[in-house]
């Protein structure tokens, strides 16, 4: 059978949401013009029946993640025109999701060449939706675990703190599972299928790229809190996710659009005013460096062989360093760099099994890093003056100073930076804003 | 034997934790000491604590340190002992109740504020005081005429300068120079004893702890003391091997060593035996033995003094220590500064760290570090760096690996050893180290690079350095001792059962042939495409093997074919009318820009593996698909020759490359939709091609285009009877999983060799037979104008004379070829029936990289090929 091509497509239609309590199942039904379905899965394996009194809430928040999971399929041929067969969006919702659609892929339309500025349009109701109810959840923090650090230092923080976490994750990546294993937290797992003709679409040439899965996960997790009877859902990102990550004919392009600030504080209204009006969403790092996250994560040893923030290898697990943490991508070297001046040296070199600053094979990519000769890579890693920070600071340290490339740094590349490498210290201080609720306000001084 | 005995003879038996902690292991305690009592020897087994044990009253002492409920702790050791006294089936223990009594009383103990050592003594002594008593009460009851024996009254801590208050309490090192006295008042006893392992005497008559390795050590000097037969470590594993068995399933049985190598063995790596147990048995003259407890009937590792002084130089063992800490420092100060050494380790000795291996230079002293959890997690390194500034420019260089040969004359073997130096050059070698007693030769590597340590082994044993012929050092491999593996197939080959007729067919032949049989090859194909479910499409790799018949065979089985000239292509469309252009797969190296030309044209999915074709000829690109060819950064294979990734291999882009390779590939209008990686050939570990198809997947996210990935292919096949066959189903499970990680990408794999090796066979006569300087030459009328891997890669094919198949194997004859190189050379030392002139010389696992890489060499016309 040979599809129809997406991007000939008229009309992206959002077609129908099943939702089949008995085997916690919800399918994502989509479509181009008359083309066939495109169905996605998502099972809540070991939810609890819900109770009659959140079922409406819980259609809002399916009927949310319906909307937003869209635009993986959506962005296969980019129609001019969008349709909702089933609720039609409220205005609010309808202009995040148009800011989903078009910031959220922002670094797909620049990879591919396509301008989606004015393209994008959800249909809208008139009327505002009634405004949503205290479903009386229980206090309970559902994190995502990604794996990383930044989830690692999350969960510690909210586990110190005493609060009741769950750890939770889309997918079926063994590292996660690994983490959340060591955690020692109960847990919760989403499985997610995406529709097979995806992928038949791409190999036929459909479009293909970057897109906000954190959005995606975050409605996902919505609903998920309310399945599983939990008042917050709380993601690690942290205060450089919000800055573009270049600048493309005028526009800023984020690839991390949907881990920053206007995302986190637009979801996180929308969810108090539509779905739940007691359903925290929040970054509890919002607030926090690059560095700040790293020297917290610094503190838990017992992570040190089952984490990994490393993206390629990331979904295979293996017992090596060297399976865990590729050596070679912006967020091995970054990760490596920013831990460098908090963890004792030969730990840093076990967790990652080799010494990356000794390696001249990876000089480009701390170059990237710290914006010398070069610009910061398209990925989720601290800003350029962090990394300087980091790497001035292990320049003055005897068992990293004869490393080739700090050695190189405290050379070639510290005296031309001159006066805009600022100490450490000024890059570990909480700014900016965020929706950490005030119980948890010790946290942003915990270690000050 | 009698107690009044002038001369009394002992053996010392000493059981682990594993072995005292089961019925059935106790029952073979009984039948080897009453075996031994049988032998007119006076036995005396020691014993450790009941496994988890010793962990378990370290646990009670940091509870009881810390003013926990060190009482519950107590009593679960107590519940443990008790429920195996049911379990051992007696009725009841008399002196277990004593030591249990103990326990709480110690547990209660108010030295436990301080941690007192004498304290802790007391408390660790007693998992080996408990375990005894119950031994005595099961030998007992097995009709053993036995006796309990408290060691501390013949064990006694030494004093030693300098030693700090805790190792003089719970690491303490024993007198063990021979006790007539003892040997005479043992004597006295019953003629089996039964005695604790780990503990000792203090000097001031409290307990002391002989500390890791501790019950080793106990049966060793007690072996010495009593100037033993012979002193017997019963374990896990039947011995000392020449690798770790579990990295290296191949490493052989050592069957006898001497002290001084099997201290060197024990010090570098292996587990089996701690190296301190060594000394006192050496300096006594006491053999060691180490045996299964399991398999009491394999036969172990005999440890006793050197025999022979003119033995052949060789390597014994290979092994790999990790997680070692380099310190290389420079000195900054005056030639010649004198107190420089002296100075620096001075510092190392202020920070507690021990040195383990030396290498210097006038300019440079590196030092080695062995792991310890102090190490990793605290600042000692940058205490240690700070102090070390102000001498020299310190470097910390870690992790690293130091892998370890040894055996005796090292130095002798040098020459021998120049494809395992070979390898070595290909490292970043931080330090090689040797020792004047000439038993070892350590490099110092990245610790990533322990993974060598297999093919080292092999290499090892190839160049003729670890000398595997002599018998009476090397018994058999772990595999077959432990993990018997299936034959390579059920059946035997097919060659076999087809003998007369490749008899009859050779008889009419003018010259050499190669013959296929297409049922081999159909059965390959069906058996990869049932196992590799999770591979979207197969193409045949036809380079190994291009006889038209077979590419028919494979093509009809379903699979695609891969070619990587033009001519190839053009042979592929001659011989499979009809082949379908998605049927074709073009991946050529270096080749010139028409070839790429007329691949597009014909419609073959075409791989480039360098920029140049896309920076240099846009146009050919246009408006095309192409699949990017990516070079890991490492290679594998059974052969340098054949290892196709890494810096040192011509093909692929660089990873650094990449996004080069996007631009012009975008420049020139043209979709990179696949990504291909290979690594080498005859690589038989699924994990390979699990971690290559994850590392494709995870950097495909980077190319939106791209929906297929090709892990190429180099499915190793077994050449020797004792080569492991690659696992197809966990292959197939493997890529499986990856591949439920990665829906998005289809996947796709380049086999050759696998199809079609074991299908083919080289057969030729023999022509002269010449007996030289002790040897056997037999030559055949086809040499490596037929075959050419035997000389080019080393590769090992079976030989067989097929003429006289089941006349007895005597004769080692090395089967060479009639070409004008010493490198013609077919096989090497195999042992066949008497070959003579006209006997038909079977070469098997010959159909792949057999007819395609002939020559014409000499101007002889190589084996021509027949299909049955």
């Amino acid at each position: 059978m040979s599809l129809p091509d997406p991007r000939a497509a008229r009309v992206f239609r959002f077609v129908r949401r099943d939702w089949c309590a008995d085997e916690a199942r919800v399918d994502l039904v989509y479509a181009f013009d008359d083309g066939p379905e495109l169905v996605e899965t998502l099972r809540f394996s070991g939810a609890p029946r819900l109770p009659a009194e959140r079922e409406s809430a819980f259609a809002v928040a399916l009927d949310l993640m319906h909307w937003i999971a869209g635009v993986s399929y959506y962005k296969a041929g980019v129609p001019p025109a969008i349709a909702c067969e089933g609720r039609v969006p409220d205005t609010e919702t309808a202009e995040l999701l148009d800011l989903v659609y078009t910031e959220g892929l922002a670094e797909f339309a620049h990879q591919n060449g396509l301008d989606l500025a004015g393209r994008v349009r959800f249909p809208r109701a008139e009327a505002a939706g009634p405004p949503a109810l205290a479903l009386g959840l229980a206090r309970r923090a559902l994190v995502p675990v990604g794996g990383g650090k930044d989830s690692i230092v999350t969960l510690e923080a909210l586990r110190v703190s005493g609060e009741p976490v769950l750890a939770a994750w889309v997918g079926a990546s063994p590292l996660i599972a690994a983490v959340v294993a060591r955690s020692g937290l109960p847990a919760l797992r989403v499985e997610r299928t995406l529709s097979p003709l995806l992928f038949e679409m791409n190999r036929a040439g459909a479009w293909n790229g970057h897109i906000p899965v954190t959005a995606i996960n975050s409605a996902i997790l919505v609903a998920a809190a309310i399945l599983h009877d939990a008042d917050e859902v709380v993601f690690s990102n942290e205060r450089s996710a919000s800055a573009p990550t270049l600048e493309a004919d005028g526009r800023a392009v984020n690839h991390q659009w949907s881990k920053g600030w206007d995302f986190e504080r637009r979801f996180g209204e929308l969810v108090e005013r539509h779905v739940a009006a007691d359903l925290r969403y929040y970054s509890l790092l919002r607030p926090l460096s690059e560095l700040a996250v790293t020297r917290r994560f610094a503190r838990h040893e017992r992570y040190d062989d089952v984490f990994s923030s490393c993206n390629r290898n990331f979904r295979i697990l293996g017992e090596r360093p060297g399976s865990r943490w590729c050596g070679q991508c912006p967020k091995c070297h970054f990760v490596f760099l920013a831990l460098a001046p908090f963890v004792p040296k030969l730990r840093l070199l076990a967790i990652f099994g080799r010494n990356l600053l000794d390696d001249p094979a990876q000089a480009a990519g701390f170059d990237a890093l710290i914006e010398w000769n070069a610009a910061k890579p398209f990925e989720c890693v601290g800003e350029a003056v962090e990394s300087r920070a980091a790497f001035a600071a292990i320049a003055t340290r005897p068992e990293w100073r004869e490393d080739e490339l700090v050695a190189r740094f405290r050379t070639q590349i510290l005296p031309r930076l001159g006066a805009s490498v600022p100490p450490l210290d000024a890059l570990l201080a909480p700014a900016g804003p965020h929706r950490i609720p005030a119980r948890l306000a010790g946290f942003l001084d915990a270690d000050r | 034997m009698s107690a009044d005995s002038v001369d009394p003879r002992y053996v010392v038996l000493k059981f682990g934790g594993t072995s005292v902690s089961s019925k059935s292991r106790w029952q073979t305690i009984a039948r080897l000491a009453a075996e031994r009592y049988g032998q007119d020897l006076r036995v005396v087994v020691v014993v450790s604590a009941l496994s988890g044990i010793t962990n378990a009253l370290e646990q009670l002492i940091e509870t009881a340190a810390s003013g926990g409920d060190a009482q519950a702790a107590a009593a679960a050791i107590a519940d443990r002992h008790l429920r195996f006294v049911v379990g051992l089936g007696l009725a009841g223990a008399p002196g277990l109740g004593e030591w249990l009594a103990r326990l709480a009383a110690l547990a209660a103990d108010p030295r436990a504020a301080t941690r007192d050592y004498a304290w802790q003594a007391e408390v660790l002594a007693l998992g080996e005081l408990m375990s005894s008593t119950l031994g005595a009460r099961v030998l007992e009851a097995a009709g053993l005429a036995v006796e309990w024996l408290d060691a501390r009254e013949w064990l006694t801590a030494a004093r030693l300068p300098n030693q700090s208050p805790w190792a003089a309490r719970l690491s303490v090192s024993c007198e063990a120079a021979p006790n007539p006295a003892m040997r005479q008042a043992l004597a006295r006893r019953s003629p089996v004893l039964i005695t604790q392992g780990f503990i000792a005497r203090h000097p001031d008559g409290g307990t002391a702890i002989l500390g890791r390795g501790g019950s080793d050590t106990s049966a060793a000097y007690l072996g010495a003391l009593l100037a033993a037969e012979r002193v017997e470590i019963w374990t896990d594993v039947a011995g000392m091997f020449s690798a770790n068995p579990r990295v290296v399933p191949q490493s052989r049985l050592l069957r006898r060593l001497d002290y001084e190598e099997a201290q060197e063995i024990a010090t570098t790596g292996a587990k089996v035996l701690h190296p301190r147990c060594l000394t006192p048995v050496r300096e006594a003259g006491v053999p060691l033995l180490v045996k299964d407890t399991n398999r009491p009937e394999l036969e172990g590792t005999m440890i006793g003094p050197r025999e022979r002084e003119n033995e052949q130089p060789g390597v014994k063992a290979i092994s790999a220590r990790t997680g070692i800490t380099l310190v290389s420092m420079e000195s900054i100060g005056m030639y010649q500064q004198v107190g420089f050494l002296a100075d620096v380790f001075a510092i190392f000795k202020r920070h507690g760290l021990s040195i383990d291996l030396i290498g210097s230079a006038e300019t440079n002293v590196t030092v080695s570090l062995d792991p310890t959890e102090n190490l990793v997690n605290s600042n000692v390194i940058e205490a240690l760096c700070r102090d070390l500034e102000p001498v020299c420019r310190v470097k910390v260089i870690a992790p690293c690996a130091a892998i370890t040969m040894v055996g005796r004359g090292m130095r002798s073997l040098l020459a021998t050893l120049s494809p395992v130096l070979a390898e070595f050059g290909r490292e970043t070698v931080h330090l090689i180290s040797q020792s004047s007693n000439d038993l070892n030769l350590t490099f110092v590597v990245a610790e990533a690079r322990a993974d060598l340590v297999p093919a080292l082994h092999a290499l090892l044993v190839r160049a003729g350095a670890m000398r595997l012929d002599d018998e009476a050092s090397f018994g058999p491999a772990w595999s077959e001792l432990y993990a018997p593996a299936a034959p390579r197939a059920a059946t035997s080959p097919w060659w076999i059962a087809r003998r007369d007729e490749l008899l009859a067919l050779i008889a009419h032949e003018d010259g050499p042939r190669y013959v296929y049989d297409l049922a081999t090859v159909r059965a390959r194909a069906a058996a990869l495409r049932t196992a590799l479910s999770a591979v979207d499409r197969c193409y045949y790799a036809m380079k190994a093997n291009a006889h038209p018949a077979v590419l028919r065979a494979i093509a009809d089985s379903g699979f695609g074919i891969e070619c990587v000239s033009w001519a190839e292509i053009e042979a592929a469309d001659a011989a499979i009318p009809g082949l379908a252009a998605e049927q074709l797969l073009f991946t050529p190296n270096f080749a010139p820009r028409r070839e790429y030309e007329r691949a597009f044209a014909r419609g073959a999915r075409v791989t480039v593996d360098a920029l140049h074709p896309l920076a240099e000829w846009p146009a050919v690109f246009a408006g095309r698909e192409i699949v990017l060819r990516v070079d890991p950064g490492h290679g594998s294979g059974h052969h340098e020759k054949v290892i196709t990734g890494g810096d040192e291999s011509k093909f692929g882009v660089a990873l650094s490359d990449l996004p080069e390779a996007r631009r012009l590939a975008r420049a020139a209008g043209c979709r990179i939709v696949a990504l291909h990686a290979h690594l080498g050939s005859g690589i038989g570990e699924v994990g390979t091609f699990r971690d290559l198809h994850a590392w494709l997947a995870a950097l495909a996210e980077d190319f939106p285009e791209v929906t297929r990935i090709n892990i190429g292919g180099g499915l190793g096949v077994p050449y020797r009877e004792d080569d492991a066959a690659l696992d197809l189903a966990a292959l197939g499970a493997a890529l499986a999983e990856v591949k439920r990680h990665y829906p998005q990408y289809r996947l796709w794999m380049e086999p050759g060799r696998y199809l079609v090796a074991e299908a083919g066979v080289l057969l030729a006569r023999v022509t002269q037979v010449k007996r030289k300087a002790g040897r056997t030459w037999v030559g055949l009328e086809t040499g490596m104008n037929s075959l050419i891997r035997p000389s080019l890669y080393e590769a090992w094919h079976e030989i067989c004379n097929l003429s006289r198949l089941d006349e007895p194997a005597d004769t080692v004859c090395e089967v060479v070829g009639p070409i004008c190189e010493s490198g013609d050379v077919l096989g090497e030392h195999r042992r066949l029936p008497a070959p003579r002139e006209g006997d038909v010389i079977l070469v098997a696992t010959a159909g792949a990289y057999g007819a395609v890489m002939a020559s014409r060499y000499n101007l002889r016309e190589p084996a021509a090929e027949v299909v049955l």
